[in-house]
């Protein structure tokens, strides 16, 4: 059931923690909920959706979650969403900037969006992360608590 | 010199295909393939663990159809408990009706405004960059919406019934584990929180209203367009011979409408299919034994099912099937771009289904589960959205299952997919001189009309880039184009 929204900014964590280091969007989820914050709605994705694009319009601020293959200097990037209409393969997965895209173009709202992605290694069919993914977590939670909560 | 061209992956599918073609001096076509590269091992991952777990596992085979694994394990299971499909409990049957036409309402949705639409909309020459599901959203934005209200209405449906949009669990041997709440359902009938079911019948009427519109200015495309005979499978009524996506009796045709495989019965398929396989393709070839290899293939989905049926029992959509049979002057349709204006039609049928359901009150009994005498084999078959979809166990006395065979919707469709690629090849690339990515482009529009899940058939892990190489015939890369990841 969809509910009465309350919060300005959404988190969305997308992953598979099946997965190993594919599991740090929802790894970073988990975190979020034991900090009990107010006005912060999240949510789980496997993928996104093309519905995630009515679900972003009814929000301020979106900030997508999601592992990353790509080196990174600090272990993790924050970087904007940009709106640019990407050819997706399938949709069992689409990207953050198809899904804003999309935002945009249906709904006519433009939510600031970011997109926090975190260093992974290991991409094995097994649940937990890679001890180079734990270390790049902590380093975006640290992140997070000393910048982002400002910015919430 | 011979040359070969290949796509890698065919785009806007469910799941990683990859077509070659192969030309010869002139560029004429002497040979075409549509490679499925994924590999799948559920079958052998779920040998020896317990039966019940089957239909938890299963629907782990797919991110968009698992309900179609789920419900379809779960009618084998229920066999190995001792119960038929009617011998469970009403409520159980229809709490697994609603989330069955939920998933196939999103599905269908789905592939059509996000994966098909474009091609309808744009054309074959426009601009990739143009042709996807944002270009569609930045010309037809009130379109587009649709769309997304519609996909978000069947996920819905599947988040009430099995707890979560993608992989839940409804489900257990023997019946469903959860009833509705008049809340629940009433969430989907006022027309509060989101458009209504009776919204969504009016959406699909005029969804099939374009697409009519649609087929009286392409007429000819629509109906040359890969085109081929060939046979037809799926689900009818076992009363009637009417539309059945649930359960059923399993019935053929030939590409002329007579009968090939004469309303059996789920437990008897495995004496009427082999699956033929390719050193070139993980995925296999199903037939009809009594026909042959070249004869006995047939094409499942909603094409396959309009044709099959003689009759819809909503009469919405009972009144499009006939505007559908007159425009194929009421014979067997062979025409594959069809299959959107058939997937169209179900999507319909689901919607005034899901209506009957959510406004009976069998929903909200008690009455979920029933338990009868222990087998050690069960087989459930129903139609998935992309067509029949067939799961077979074996248990031991330990209630472990020794043996598990799949029979997925997109297995069926391998040699109607690979003669689809062979059309387009033949009809449409031979002989030109340069080939260009919108000549291209038609083989997988081709494809995509079979709204093919790869990862289903094969069960897929990773995903990779798109590329088009050009080879000689001694594999020598003359031209290389890559799509991003």
């Amino acid at each position: 059931m969809s509910k009465e929204r309350a919060s300005r900014t959404l988190v969305l964590g997308i992953g598979n923690c099946g997965r190993k280091d594919d599991g740090l969007g929802w790894k970073f989820i988990d975190f979020l909920k034991e900090q009990k914050i107010d006005d912060l709605d999240l949510e789980y994705r496997y993928q996104l959706q093309i519905e995630d694009a009515e679900l972003i319009s009814n929000y301020d601020r979106v900030i997508f979650v999601d592992a990353t293959k790509e080196p990174t200097t600090d272990g993790f990037y924050l970087r904007p969403c940009s709106k640019v209409g990407m050819t997706e393969m399938t949709s069992h997965s689409l990207h953050p900037e198809t899904v804003y895209s999309l935002c945009s173009a249906v709904y006519g709202k433009n939510p600031e969006c970011l997109i926090l992605g975190i260093e992974g290694k290991d991409w094995g069919l097994e649940t937990g992360l890679s001890f180079e993914a734990e270390s790049n977590l902590e380093r975006a939670k640290r992140y997070f608590i000393a910048h982002l909560f400002v910015y919430l | 010199m011979q040359n070969k061209i290949v796509i890698d992956p065919v785009t806007r599918v469910e799941g990683h295909g990859k077509v070659t073609i192969h030309l010869d001096e002139q560029n004429k076509v002497t040979d075409s393939f549509f490679h499925i590269v994924e590999f799948r091992g559920f079958e052998k991952f779920v040998q020896g663990h317990p039966y019940w777990e089957a239909p938890v596992m299963v629907q782990r085979l797919c991110g968009i159809c698992p309900v179609s694994h789920h419900l379809a394990a779960a009618k084998a299971i229920d066999r190995i408990v001792g119960l038929e499909p009617h011998e469970l409990s009403i409520t159980a049957q229809k709490i697994r009706k609603l989330l069955h036409y939920g998933q196939i309402f999103q599905s269908h949705a789905l592939h059509f405004f996000y994966l098909a639409s474009p091609d309808l909309l744009f054309g074959f020459n426009s601009s990739p960059e143009m042709r996807n599901v944002v270009g569609v959203a930045m010309e037809y934005p009130e379109l587009a919406k649709k769309g997304i209200l519609m996909r978000k209405f069947g996920q819905e449906i599947i988040k009430m019934v099995a707890g979560k949009k993608i992989h839940g669990i409804s489900t257990t041997p023997g019946g469903v584990h959860k009833k509705i709440t008049v809340r629940e359902r009433d969430y989907f009938l006022n027309g509060k929180d989101i458009p209504s079911i009776d919204t969504m019948i009016s959406w699909s009427q005029e969804i099939i209203d374009f697409m009519k519109s649609y087929h009286s200015q392409n007429a000819h495309w629509l109906n040359e367009f890969a085109t081929y005979p060939s046979g037809h499978l799926g689900l009818v009524n076992a009363e009637n011979g009417y539309l059945e996506l649930y359960d059923g009796r399993l019935r053929a045709i030939d590409s002329m409408g007579h009968k090939t495989l004469d309303d059996i019965e789920d437990e008897e398929y495995q004496h009427y299919f082999y699956e033929g396989v390719e050193k070139w393709s993980y995925l296999k070839f199903p037939y009809l034994k009594h026909l042959g290899r070249s004869e006995g293939w047939n094409r499942v989905g909603p094409l396959a099912r309009l044709n099959v049926c003689e009759g819809i029992s909503t009469p919405l959509a009972a009144y499009e099937r006939l505007q559908f049979l007159d425009a194929n002057q009421g014979k067997t349709c062979n025409r594959t771009m069809f299959s959107h204006w058939a997937r169209l039609i179900e999507l319909l049928h689901c919607a005034e289904m899901m209506k009957d359901l959510l406004e009976d009150d069998d929903l909200l009994s008690n009455d979920l589960v029933r338990r009868g005498e222990r087998r050690n084999e069960g087989v459930g078959i129903i139609e998935a959205p992309r067509g029949t979809l067939i799961h077979h166990y074996q248990v031991d006395e330990k209630d472990r299952i020794t043996r598990c065979n799949l029979i997925v919707s997109t297995t069926h469709n391998n040699e109607a997919m690979n003669r689809a690629v062979k059309w387009v090849a033949e009809n449409e690339i031979s002989g030109k001189a340069t080939i260009s990515e919108n000549l291209l482009n038609k083989v997988e529009v081709a494809i995509r009309a079979y709204d093919p899940c790869l990862s289903c058939a094969t069960h897929a892990l990773g995903k990779m880039p798109l590329e088009i190489s050009l080879l000689d015939s001694n594999g020598n890369t003359i031209d290389v184009k890559r799509k991003s990841e």
